[in-house]
């Protein structure tokens, strides 16, 4: 009898604890998605220049990332989501591109750059004067262009080390590369902008 | 040649810009991404496997550790050879065996050895 009492107290005491396990793991994600989520959707947004394909693309990580790897250390989530945004990203170019191709067999070829107008597209102001708003809204439309136009890698090098803050070793790691070609993607994407977008940025 | 002082300027500015864009995202796209991580959230609390198993294992193991110990009090159920009770499995057995099928075969000739033994048994009587 006292060692049926022994298991059922030890069997109660592993599942609370792997339930408050479970719950911290949650708030831990939770908190995570939360503070990178609209970095994430920006940069997003810039890589496929469209918001509502963006968000889908968020929302995959988040759930690709919650479903298989919220078991690894917290440390490593950060280039794992963008690794896996990053992926999204570079999938979403391809159907585009193969949609592209047979529109164009088909002779109805795409006009995406044409349509899109990044400073309409930019997010609605809020507490600045108009000037200033409009300046800052402009330069990040040209900025967002210059980046979008960037060659693939490039541009993930650039978004994530400049806009994510992550450092090398994150940015390879969510690039699937070296911790030197990420530096050399780094170094020519910044080349690159400044030559294009010249003064703005001096 | 960009210089790495002008570079990290316009690493500041670009940083800066793209910090001000998030900042002004409107409240219909917070609420979208809001939606996304619960959906992730979600999957998290029903499509951990391993979660799963480990939430039923204390459950599976006192069950199980139950049961045992019904087997080990109970013990198996005394047989008695002369008990009648057991009887159907034994005559089941019997039937069952091939000397069984050879005795129904030859049903006639133990018939005869029967009338026969008792024949003689009652003459000699």
């Amino acid at each position: 009898m006292n060692a049926c009492a022994g298991v059922f107290a030890v069997s109660c005491s592993g599942e609370q604890t792997t339930g408050a396990q479970a719950l911290q793991r949650e708030r831990q994600l939770n908190q995570f998605l939360a503070e990178v989520e609209r970095r994430a959707l920006r940069i997003a947004e810039i890589g496929v220049r469209d918001r509502d394909e963006a968000l889908d693309l968020v929302q995959n990580a988040m759930i690709k990332l919650a479903r298989n790897y919220v078991d690894r250390p917290t440390a490593e989530w950060t280039p794992l989501f963008y690794r896996i945004l990053q992926n999204g990203i570079r999938d979403w170019h391809r159907r585009q591109n193969v949609r592209n191709r047979v529109m164009v067999f088909f002779g109805r070829g795409s006009h995406e750059d044409s349509d899109y107008d990044p400073i309409a597209a930019a997010p609605d102001p809020a507490g600045r004067a108009p000037d200033e708003q409009l300046q800052t809204q402009q330069a990040m439309g040209e900025l967002e262009l210059a980046v979008a136009v960037l060659p693939t890698r490039q541009r993930e090098a650039f978004m994530l080390r400049t806009f994510e803050g992550l450092d090398v070793a994150g940015t390879a790691a969510a690039m699937g590369c070296s911790a030197g070609s990420v530096k050399t993607h780094y170094s020519r994407a910044v080349h690159t902008l400044r030559e294009k977008l010249g003064e703005h940025w001096q | 040649m960009n210089t790495p002082d002008e570079d990290k300027v316009f690493e500041k500015s670009a940083k800066a810009m793209f910090d001000d864009s998030v900042e002004r995202l409107d409240a219909a796209t917070l609420s979208k991404l809001n939606q996304g991580r619960q959906a992730a959230l979600a999957e998290m609390a029903s499509a951990s496997p391993s979660g799963q198993w480990s939430r039923w294992m204390p459950a599976t193991g006192m069950a199980a550790a139950a049961l045992v110990a019904v087997v080990v009090l109970r013990g198996p159920a005394p047989v008695d050879p002369l008990d009648g009770t057991n009887s159907t499995v034994t005559d089941f057995e019997i039937l069952m065996s091939d000397d069984a099928l050879d005795m129904i075969e030859e049903l006639e000739f133990y018939t005869w050895i029967d009338v026969a033994e008792f024949e003689s048994t009652d003459n000699a009587g």
